[in-house]
């Protein structure tokens, strides 16, 4: 269900994303709008090459569209620089990835404190902070542990801790479950869902049928263009 | 985890590469030190071993330089003598360098001779017995070398000639003295046979006769501060002779040397260069493998200067390591390439070509550490514009 | 034996005196060396005053000829001018006629120096002998430490570059670990990935030597004409010998072979899955 009356926290409006490839243009996003109210938990479907994967980065900030634009928390991106959306991608919004991308040399609770030391946090409270998320992840007992010796599950669960380090009013997620066997991809469903009912704010995106049916509303695209949203 | 535990622990990952690139560096370091201490340590050598007893002026026979060549001075004393009297001078000797012959034994072994003046002597250091008095017409001074040859020790006779007639089988002049001392001749090269008397001894067994001659006069100011104006004074006195200060012999030394100093600046570059090219490689290759880590980081708010500030600390870190062994490995190295340069032919035994100084260390770091962190500059911009979105594309495919 | 006598004697230009007439002339030839005539502006029929010391110049010279000598290594870097007279004007000069430094003796053919050397030496009183090849032995003794300096300085360079070089092959073909993995995953066998590496290895230390010969000899070439012109001599300072050439290359190509050989061994035997990451 979309909660009505929230405000909005993530917009987006006719956006397109083209780019080059072996000499012809690719159009990965064709005039996509969306938009997304604090609280909800939203799917983004699709087959591969649908544009699911483009449209999590320009609304994430990571990639610029080659039209349209994205507003988040009421602040257009393109009207930031460089650093601004930087700053804003470490306060702002957490990312979560297919494939972790933890630090390996890094312990888990060392993954979790990067983006707290970035954004000037102090140590003590930041290594509070970092078990607490832990904690809240199921793997305070791994907080030592550096990411290579972790599971694919443990390591998607501390990639979930740092998303949340900098309690972020917008979760990114790509593929969340996509690395992950049937019974560790659950576990990450759980704490999804966990995670939307204590108010986090979700957008995924998945192939995961599961991961879909968790959301309150599922967005398809296909070839680029959004083709409905179901809820 | 600060960001130089986050670097070290980077390195660590990659144990075997970050050996080699430390070896690796600390060779070039070693090389760069040693290249530094042989550009300036040939006139600091040498300028020190002239100062060794103080005595900052020479004056030769015009064109030569002191001990170059066997022109002598003539009337060496009253030159002295009108040295002595000046206010500005502290001290003035003559010397005269000479070869002779001592006898061991059966047979006659070549000596080198120096005739000094014991009270204002610039040429040798005591080591055992005492020196020479001032009329001491029966007295001799014998390097360790020369006493071996003439199986002589402090207390005992040698026997001097000189002048020696090949037609007639005889010496004109032979002189039975008594080895007052052994001395450490500052000039004389490993295992030169040395002996010394007072000037008029010398004079009388030099081959070219007993006349009042001198191969040249030390001459000590009263400060060093004030030898320089002395010595420009003195050219003006003495239009006849050449004067040397310290800084006018070693600029002729550092001539005659010249090639050691340009090969050093040549293969101090080269070291730099090896230096910066392997740093630079290496961190590139690191972070051209560490792209999806970098753009993921970037991804999750970790700004650009954080990155590149990795990049650096990783590359400081490698030439902090590669220093430390390089210095080590470098004065090792420095007495080995010393050892074989200082075995040139008729180099004083007191002088050094790699010679150690906290300065020279200090420099040699300072520069090696500014390249290693220049070298990081290319992989550090690689890491600052490594695209986000595009990195994060090819590593899900 | 035939003989001639040399006197070598210094004074503020250097007199350097070859064999001639036995008696004195009334104005001395002199034989100016080429470099010493240039700063001087000197040129044949000008005069000049000699002495043994710089006053009196009592002496006339005539410059009768202006001489290159021959390019001694020993004597570059020293900023002496030699001019040559006639013995008998110089002993005259002196005030010593019947002084002399040394006597080269020239031996007839057949004769061995060493025995004339040790025949002379058992007559001696007052000088020694020595066989040229003894002398020249000793005072190549200079050019000698600069040789082992060289060499020193050499063997250094190559165990850097032996150390860069593996570590730029192993960081070169780490990069490839993918690659590999994949290859081994489809059922390649190690012997043809390692191949290959190999082949990439000796190419790239193929290539390599290639450009380091080319740089030697640029470098060779320019440090000649630089030293030439420095001091000002005929003098060859860098030579590239074949021979040199062909050590050079086969060191670095063994070195970069070595090199590759090691990092293709280690890429080859490491678990395909460590190679994808997930060993």
């Amino acid at each position: 269900m979309t909660p009505a009356g929230e405000p909005t926290v993530l917009s987006g409006r006719n956006l397109r994303k083209d780019y080059p490839m072996n000499g012809a243009a690719v159009h990965a996003l064709r005039g996509v709008s969306l938009e997304v109210r604090s609280g909800e938990y939203v799917a983004i479907a699709g087959p591969s090459g649908s544009g699911k994967s483009t449209l999590l980065q320009l609304i994430g900030g990571i990639d610029v569209p080659s039209a349209g634009e994205v507003e988040i928390l009421g602040t257009r991106l393109d009207t930031l620089s460089d650093r601004e959306l930087t700053r804003l991608r470490l306060t702002r919004l957490g990312f979560i990835f297919q494939r972790f991308h933890l630090l390996p040399v890094l312990t888990a609770r060392e993954n979790v404190e990067l983006p707290m030391a970035e954004a000037g946090i102090p140590v003590r409270e930041r290594r509070a902070r970092a078990l607490e998320l832990l904690a809240y992840v199921g793997l305070e007992h791994r907080a030592g542990h550096r990411a290579t010796q972790l599971s694919g599950g443990e390591m998607q669960r501390v990639a979930i801790a740092r998303a949340l380090a900098n309690r972020p009013v917008l979760l990114l997620a790509d593929e969340p479950t996509g690395e992950l066997d049937a019974a560790t991809g659950g576990e990450i469903l759980s704490l999804f869902r966990r995670l939307n009912q204590d108010g986090t704010t979700l957008v995924v995106v998945t192939h995961d049928e599961r991961l879909a049916a968790e959301a309150g509303r599922v967005i398809h695209m296909l070839d680029g263009h959004i083709l409905g949203a179901g809820e | 985890m600060s960001g130089l535990g986050w670097a070290v622990r980077s390195l660590i990952r990659q144990r075997l590469r970050t050996a080699l690139a430390v070896i690796g560096i600390a060779i070039s370091a070693a090389m760069l030190l040693d290249m530094v201490m042989l550009s300036g340590g040939i006139e600091k050598s040498f300028a020190e071993l002239l100062l060794a007893k103080g005595y900052q002026i020479r004056l030769t026979p015009k064109g030569t330089l002191p001990f170059d060549t066997e022109a002598t001075l003539d009337r060496a004393s009253s030159i002295v003598a009108r040295l002595r009297r000046d206010t500005a001078i502290a001290s003035a000797g003559a010397v005269l360098g000479t070869s002779l012959y001592g006898r061991s034994r059966d047979s006659l072994v070549t000596l080198v001779g120096y005739g000094i003046q014991p009270e204002a002597q610039g040429v040798y250091q005591v080591q055992r017995g005492q020196d020479l008095a001032r009329h001491d017409t029966l007295g001799v001074l014998l390097s360790a070398s020369a006493a071996g040859l003439l199986r002589a020790e402090v207390g005992g006779t040698v026997s001097l000639v000189g002048r020696l007639d090949p037609q007639v089988a005889t010496a004109g002049v032979s002189r039975q003295l008594v080895v007052r001392g052994i001395v450490r001749w500052v000039y004389d090269y490993r295992g030169q046979p040395s002996v010394g008397t007072i000037l008029p001894v010398m004079q009388a067994l030099a081959a070219v006769g007993p006349d009042d001659r001198a191969s040249l006069v030390l001459v000590k100011a009263r400060s060093d501060a004030a030898a320089p104006a002395l010595a420009e004074r003195l050219r003006e006195e003495f239009p006849r002779l050449e004067v040397y200060s310290v800084a006018d012999l070693v600029r002729f030394f550092k001539q005659r040397l010249v090639y050691f100093r340009q090969l050093s600046y040549i293969l101090a570059t080269m070291s730099l260069v090896v230096t910066v090219l392997l740093i630079t490689t290496l961190l590139t290759i690191t972070v051209n493998e560490r792209l999806g880590e970098i753009a993921t980081l970037r991804a999750i708010g970790i700004g650009r200067s954080t990155v590149v500030r990795q990049v650096f600390i990783e590359g400081a870190v490698l030439t902090v390591l590669g220093a430390v062994l390089g210095i080590a490995l470098g004065l090792g190295t420095a007495r080995y390439l010393d050892s074989i340069l200082t075995s040139f032919p008729g180099l004083p035994a007191a002088f050094s070509f790699f010679v150690p100084r906290r300065e020279t260390l200090t420099a040699a770091a300072l520069v090696l550490l500014v390249t290693g962190s220049l070298a990081g500059l290319y992989p550090a911009w690689l890491a600052a514009r490594a695209p986000i979105a595009a990195t994060l594309r090819s590593e899900a495919t | 034996m035939g003989t001639y006598a040399r006197r070598y004697r210094v004074l503020a230009g250097l007199l350097f005196i070859i064999g001639g007439s036995p008696v004195a002339a009334q104005v001395a030839e002199v034989a100016v060396e080429r470099r010493l005539a240039e700063e001087l502006g000197l040129a044949v029929g000008d005069t000049l005053r000699l002495g043994p010391a710089v006053e009196p110049l009592t002496t006339l010279g005539v410059v009768s000829a202006i001489y290159e000598p021959m390019p001694d290594p020993a004597e570059i870097a020293k900023r002496e001018r030699h001019i040559r007279m006639h013995l008998p004007d110089l002993a005259e000069l002196l005030g010593a006629p019947d002084r002399v430094d040394r006597y080269g003796v020239g031996l007839r053919p057949g004769a061995s120096a060493d025995t004339a050397a040790r025949v002379l030496n058992r007559t001696a009183f007052g000088y020694r002998a020595y066989t040229s090849r003894a002398i020249a032995s000793e005072s190549s003794q200079t050019f000698l430490v600069v040789s082992r300096f060289h060499r020193a300085i050499a063997v250094i360079t190559i165990v850097a570059s032996a150390v860069f070089l593996l570590c730029i092959m192993l960081l070169k073909v780490e990069e490839r670990r993918l690659d590999a993995a994949v290859m081994r995953f489809v059922g390649v066998r190690r012997r043809t990935i390692f191949g290959a590496l190999l082949l990439e290895a000796a190419l790239i230390a193929a290539l390599g030597s290639v450009a380091g010969s080319g740089l030697a000899y640029l470098a060779g070439a320019a440090t000649n004409a630089y030293y030439r012109r420095f001091f000002d001599t005929g003098l060859t300072f860098s030579l590239i010998t074949p021979e040199i050439i062909a050590f050079s290359v086969g060191l670095s190509l063994g070195l970069g072979i070595v090199a590759g050989s090691v990092a293709a061994w280690r890429l080859v035997h490491t678990r395909p899955l460590v190679l994808w990451g997930r060993g």
